[in-house]
């Protein structure tokens, strides 16, 4: 395990609570915003759990959910855009 | 013991991005500003990660995963943003084009 990189992950989960406070109470245009930042920094945590336990199944995961990132993404902004 | 000091010095630069990042996020005012500081976060962080990634660990096969995730994210970023912003000038304006707006 890599001291370094398990530390950035924790810092970086710790740095989604502001994010999660807007989520929570924010509108729902603010909301969305918050959610595309928990996206980005969730696939960042990934990639660096991943690095720090070497573990070559989860590597998979941060590009998974970078490319469902996009798909999802575009998805939900244009539902917010029509239909919330 | 020059590549664990580089990768660190880099990975505590990626967290202090995402930190002001989620302080924007939290503090700016309205969703239009709130988006300003997701670019940080989506755009710099990752490539300080896959900088971090490459010094520390060196080119194979896992890294250069890691280095796609990454990169998938600093492409995704901006149209993500961009369609972002249309839509919630939309669901203000009814159109996203200065002038085009419908009457109410």
């Amino acid at each position: 395990m890599v001291l370094g990189f398990t530390a950035a992950a924790i810092a970086m989960l710790v740095c989604l609570i502001p994010a999660g406070l807007v989520v929570a109470r924010g509108d729902l245009a603010d909301a969305v915003v918050a959610y595309e930042f928990i996206t980005a920094v969730v696939v960042m945590v990934l990639a660096l759990l991943a690095q720090a336990f070497q573990r070559s199944s989860l590597f998979e995961l941060p590009v998974l959910l970078a490319l469902l990132m996009f798909g999802g993404g575009l998805v939900f902004v244009r539902a917010v855009e029509r239909w919330l | 013991m020059a590549r664990d000091v580089c990768a660190d010095v880099l990975l505590g630069l990626a967290v202090a991005v995402v930190f002001g990042a989620s302080l924007g996020v939290l503090l700016m005012r309205d969703a239009y500003q709130k988006l300003h500081f997701v670019t940080p976060a989506a755009l710099f962080a990752p490539v300080l990660v896959a900088l971090a990634v490459l010094v520390q660990m060196g080119l194979y096969e896992n890294t250069g995963e890691t280095c796609l995730a990454l990169l998938f994210m600093v492409i995704a970023g901006p149209y993500l943003s961009h369609a972002t912003m249309r839509a919630i000038r939309v669901r203000e304006k009814g159109d996203w084009r200065p002038g085009k707006e419908p009457e109410r």
